[in-house]
C-alpha cells in the first residue's frame, strides 16, 4: 500500500513539474505557432542562475529563485528577438524556427558549460524536512511542488482568460491579422508569450534543481517530456496540457515501478503513438 | 470643401513579377464615402492590405494619413491612429466572444480603461444592432451577418477617422444587405470617412458619393458613381468582349 501511495505521489510531483514546463512550451506554440527547442536550455539557465545567486554569491534562496526565473524570462525574450522574429511571415517559418531554436538550445547548453563548468551543482531545497501523506513520506520540497505548480498554473489560466493582456495573447494566437486590426502590438505579444513561457521553464529549473543535480544538459529530458505532454494533451489548450502532464507523470511513475527505468521512455512513446493513432488531435484535443 | 484625410501616392505592391497594385495615386476626402470597385483580382483587397500593412506592406509609394506618413508604421500603430478596417473573410477569434472581441479593440485600439472599455463595448454593440443574446457566444457560433456586425463594431469602438470595409455584403441575404445599407448611412452621417469595397453594385451605388474603379492593380476610372459605372472602359473591364 505504501509503495502504491509513494508511486502515486511521485507521479503527481512529476506531473506538476511537467505541467509547469509544458505550459510554457504550449503558451509559445499557441501564440506564435513555434515549437521552442531551446525551452529546456532556458530551464537549465534558470537553475544555474538561481544556484549562482543563492550559493556562489550567497544572497540566499529567495533571491536565487527570483533571479533564476527572471533571467530565464529575459533570455526567452532575447531568443524570440534573435532567433524567431527575423523569420515571422516566412512561408517555411515552422521549419526554420525548428532549426534556429535547436541552434539556440546548443548555444545555451554549451554557454552554460563554459560559464558554470561540468561539475555537478545542486540548489538547496526550498523547504527542509519531510511530509507524510497516508503513510508515504516525501520531502517537503516535493510537497511544495505539488502545491505551488497548480497555483501558478491557475494564475496563468486566470491571466489568459480574465485580463486584457492575457486575452491579447489568445487573440494573437488565434488570428494575428485580426488582432493587429484591433490595435494589438503583435510583436510585443510574441515577446510576452516567449518571456512568460521561459519564466515557467526557469521556475521548473529552480524547483528541479532542488531534487536533481544541475548540469548543462539538465533541461534535455524535461524538454522531451514536455513535448510529449503538449502533443499528447492536444496542441493549443492550457487545460489539456496540464491534464496530460499529470497523466504522463502518473504513467511514468507507475511504469518505472512495473517496467523499470530502462523501458519507461519506450513505453511512454508507444503510448503516445497509440493515442495519436486513435485521437490525432491528442487525448484532450478537439476532434 | 473638405480636405484630404488620406493621400495615396504611387502605391505599388509586387509579388515577384506580378504588380497587384500598380503605381496607384488617389485621395480620400474627409467625411466622404468612397466606393472602390473592380473585377475579381483587380487589387482592391490588396490595396487595403498594403494601406493597413495587414498582412503585408507596400513595395513602393506613400500613404499619408492626416499629416503623417503611415506606410512605414507597424499595423497596430496605424489602427491606433484611426485607420480601421474589416476583412472580406471572417476575422473572428474562435475562443473569444463578441463582447470580449469588441472590448479588446476598445482597450488596445482606443486605450480605454477596463470600465471604459466595457461601457464602450455595450454602446457599440447596441449601435450596430448586435443581438445582445449572442454577445457572449463563441464567435464561431455566430451567423455571417453577426460576424459582419462584429467586425464593424470592433472597428468602430476604436473611434476611427477612416473605416475601410472590404466587401461587407458578401454572403448576406437581401434583408441583411438592406440593414447593412442603413448602418453604413448611419456611420457616414456620424462623420466617419468610409472606403467601401463592394461587389454588390446596387449597395455600392446607393451609398458611395465617389467611386474609383481598379483594373489589374491600376486606376481605371474615378468620379461620380453613376458616371463612372457607365464609362466604356469600366464596362469593358467588367464584361470583357460582351460590352462591345
Amino acid at each position: 500500500m505504501d509503495t502504491l501511495i509513494s508511486t502515486l505521489l511521485s507521479g503527481v510531483v512529476l506531473g506538476a513539474l511537467y505541467a509547469l514546463m509544458a505550459s510554457g512550451l504550449s503558451l509559445v506554440w499557441t501564440t506564435l505557432g513555434v515549437f521552442n527547442f531551446a525551452h529546456g536550455a532556458l530551464m537549465t539557465i534558470g537553475a544555474f542562475v538561481a544556484w549562482t545567486v543563492s550559493e556562489a554569491v550567497g544572497l540566499g534562496l529567495p533571491a536565487g529563485v527570483v533571479a533564476g526565473v527572471a533571467s530565464a524570462a529575459l533570455l526567452g525574450v532575447v531568443v524570440e528577438y534573435l532567433l524567431i522574429r527575423p523569420f515571422y511571415g516566412r512561408p517555411n517559418m515552422l521549419l526554420i524556427t525548428v532549426m534556429t531554436t535547436l541552434a539556440g538550445m546548443i548555444i545555451l547548453e554549451k554557454g552554460a558549460q563554459m560559464i558554470w563548468g561540468a561539475r555537478l551543482k545542486q540548489l538547496p531545497r526550498l523547504i527542509d524536512g519531510e511530509v507524510s501523506i497516508f503513510g508515504a513520506v516525501i520531502s517537503a520540497h516535493e510537497a511544495l511542488i505539488i502545491v505551488v505548480a497548480p497555483l501558478i498554473l491557475l494564475a496563468l489560466w486566470q491571466f489568459t482568460t480574465r485580463t486584457y493582456l492575457g486575452r491579447s495573447l489568445r487573440a494573437v494566437g488565434q488570428n494575428q491579422d485580426a488582432a493587429a486590426l484591433l490595435g494589438i502590438n503583435v510583436s510585443f505579444t510574441f515577446a510576452l508569450a516567449f518571456g512568460l513561457g521561459a519564466a515557467l521553464a526557469g521556475l521548473t529549473g529552480v524547483l528541479l534543481g532542488g531534487i536533481r543535480f544541475i548540469t548543462p544538459s539538465l533541461g534535455a529530458e524535461p524538454l522531451v517530456k514536455a513535448m510529449i505532454v503538449v502533443i499528447f494533451g492536444g496542441l493549443g489548450s492550457l487545460g489539456a496540457t496540464v491534464g496530460a502532464a499529470f497523466v504522463i507523470g502518473l504513467a511514468e511513475a507507475f511504469l518505472v515501478l512495473t517496467l523499470g527505468l530502462y523501458w519507461t521512455p519506450f513505453a511512454l512513446f508507444l503510448g503516445l503513438i497509440a493515442v495519436l493513432i486513435f485521437r490525432p488531435n491528442g487525448l484532450f484535443g478537439r476532434v | 470643401m473638405a480636405g484630404n484625410i488620406l493621400e495615396v501616392r504611387n502605391l505599388t505592391k509586387s509579388f515577384g513579377g506580378l504588380k497587384a497594385v500598380n503605381d496607384l495615386t488617389f485621395d480620400v476626402k474627409e467625411g466622404e464615402l468612397l466606393g472602390i470597385a473592380g473585377p475579381n483580382g483587380s487589387g482592391k483587397s490588396t490595396l487595403f492590405n498594403v494601406m493597413t500593412k495587414i498582412p503585408f506592406g507596400p513595395t513602393g509609394g506613400e500613404v499619408v494619413f492626416g499629416n503623417q506618413r503611415i506606410d512605414r508604421m507597424p499595423p497596430h500603430r496605424i489602427a491606433a491612429l484611426g485607420l480601421a478596417r474589416t476583412f472580406q473573410k471572417d476575422a473572428e477569434f474562435p475562443d473569444l466572444s463578441a463582447r470580449e472581441t469588441v472590448a479588446l479593440a476598445a482597450v488596445y485600439g482606443r486605450k480605454l480603461s477596463r470600465a471604459g472599455a466595457m461601457a464602450a463595448t455595450e454602446e457599440q454593440l447596441h449601435a450596430v444592432q448586435f443581438d445582445p443574446a449572442r454577445a457572449d457566444m463563441p464567435t464561431t457560433e455566430l451567423s455571417v451577418f453577426d460576424r459582419k456586425q462584429l467586425m464593424i463594431a470592433s472597428a468602430l469602438v476604436m473611434q476611427p477617422r477612416v473605416l475601410m470595409l472590404d466587401e461587407p455584403a458578401s454572403g448576406l441575404t437581401r434583408p441583411e444587405i438592406t440593414a447593412l445599407d442603413a448602418l453604413l448611412c448611419k456611420i457616414a452621417a456620424s462623420g466617419v470617412t468610409i472606403m467601401l469595397i463592394e461587389h454588390v453594385l446596387s449597395l455600392l451605388l446607393s451609398v458611395a458619393q465617389r467611386l474609383i474603379v481598379l483594373n489589374q492593380g491600376s486606376l481605371l476610372a474615378e468620379g461620380d458613381p453613376q458616371t463612372v459605372i457607365k464609362n466604356p472602359a469600366v464596362v469593358e473591364a467588367y464584361l470583357g468582349g460582351r460590352a462591345a
